[in-house]
């Protein structure tokens, strides 16, 4: 999955509307959408689409969307 | 002139119905429709869908789509489509379902398969795409699920329709918790016996002694369509605005004794 594809995932995911208002530097914890739902569903989304289960403490030390996507996509 | 008090009023409001070919969903439709709503009519049955159309005011506002609620990957689309047509959704009512009464001793999984798909996995999975980002009112709006007397309450041989219903009825609180922060309420309303074309050749009504039983069972003798469609106009409208999470029981009184 390309970076662009896993943006407009992670817009559903948290519900942002436009997807193009995000970027892989945006920080997802200062969304006006960010909130416990979106967190569950993000971690969801982890689960599905890569089969990745995070740890909560890890997952508090992500602040991009591109670091959300490196944890999914690294070895 | 001071325009009249409707507090029940539906003008401006999107509604989305499924199982809008017949019965209770075709009623909801015509009752919708009288109430001023725009509807997004859903059904796998075409035909019965037309004839809801000549029944309802202002055809011309309305979208229909002829859809199997189980093709999980098509209704999405079909949402979209309707939304850009008639404008986004305000309130949901899912109707659709299907009753049996089957003794335990000869229920089988395909047929619980089935009683589950159409009677709650299809009601989940339409709430998921109305209120998929994009889709639903930003101001919020009512979504209603199709419970029932037999969800909370025992007849013999009724265990895998009341599974079902059940299902929804505790769904429907856990969603109210979710969407409430969207301003989207979400309730179950529970009628008793409704004499609809999908439950009126079940031995319960098609039988004249079962009929006196079952009509027996009910203080107020049994329910028509109208008598649901009524009660979802409250659910929908402003009037039920701090109304969420709550099962509306409409049942002649079944569940009183």
């Amino acid at each position: 999955m390309t970076i662009n594809k896993f943006i407009e995932k992670f817009a559903e995911a948290v519900e942002v509307e436009d997807a193009s208002t995000l970027s892989a530097n945006t920080e997802f914890r200062n969304l006006e959408e960010w909130s416990s739902l979106a967190y569950l569903s993000v971690i969801a989304l982890m689960d599905e689409e890569f089969d990745v289960q995070i740890e909560m403490e890890d997952f508090k030390k992500l602040k991009t969307i591109q670091e959300v996507f490196d944890a999914c996509t690294k070895e | 002139m001071e325009k009249q008090f409707n507090p029940f009023s539906l003008d401006g409001k999107v509604i989305v119905i499924s199982g809008a070919a017949s019965g209770i969903g075709r009623q909801c439709a015509i009752n919708c429709s009288k109430m001023g709503a725009r509807l997004i009519l859903l059904d796998l049955n075409e035909a019965g869908l037309a004839e809801t159309m000549t029944m309802v005011e202002h055809p011309e506002e309305h979208f229909t789509a002829a859809v199997n609620l189980t093709d999980y990957e098509r209704v999405p689309e079909v949402i979209k489509e309707a939304v850009a047509k008639v404008g986004r959704i305000t309130g949901l009512l899912n109707c659709a379902g299907i009753s049996t009464t089957l003794p335990l001793n000869v229920a089988k999984l395909e047929v619980l398969d089935k009683f589950f798909h159409v009677n709650v996995y299809t009601a989940y999975f339409l709430t998921q795409a109305v209120t998929k980002i994009g889709n639903f009112s930003k101001e919020g709006g009512s979504i209603v699920f199709f419970s029932s007397a037999a969800g909370q309450y025992g007849e013999t041989c009724k265990s895998i329709y009341g599974m079902t219903k059940g299902a929804l009825y505790a769904g429907a609180k856990s969603l109210a918790c979710e969407l409430a922060r969207k301003n989207i309420r979400v309730n179950s309303i529970s009628p008793g016996v409704i004499v609809t074309p999908i439950n009126q050749n079940l031995p319960h009504i098609a039988d004249p002694e079962q009929r006196k039983q079952t009509e027996a069972l009910h203080l107020l003798g049994l329910g028509n369509p109208n008598d649901i469609a009524n009660a979802c106009i409250y659910l929908l409208s402003d009037a039920s605005r701090w109304v969420t999470g709550s099962n509306l029981v409409v049942d002649g009184g079944y569940t009183t004794r």
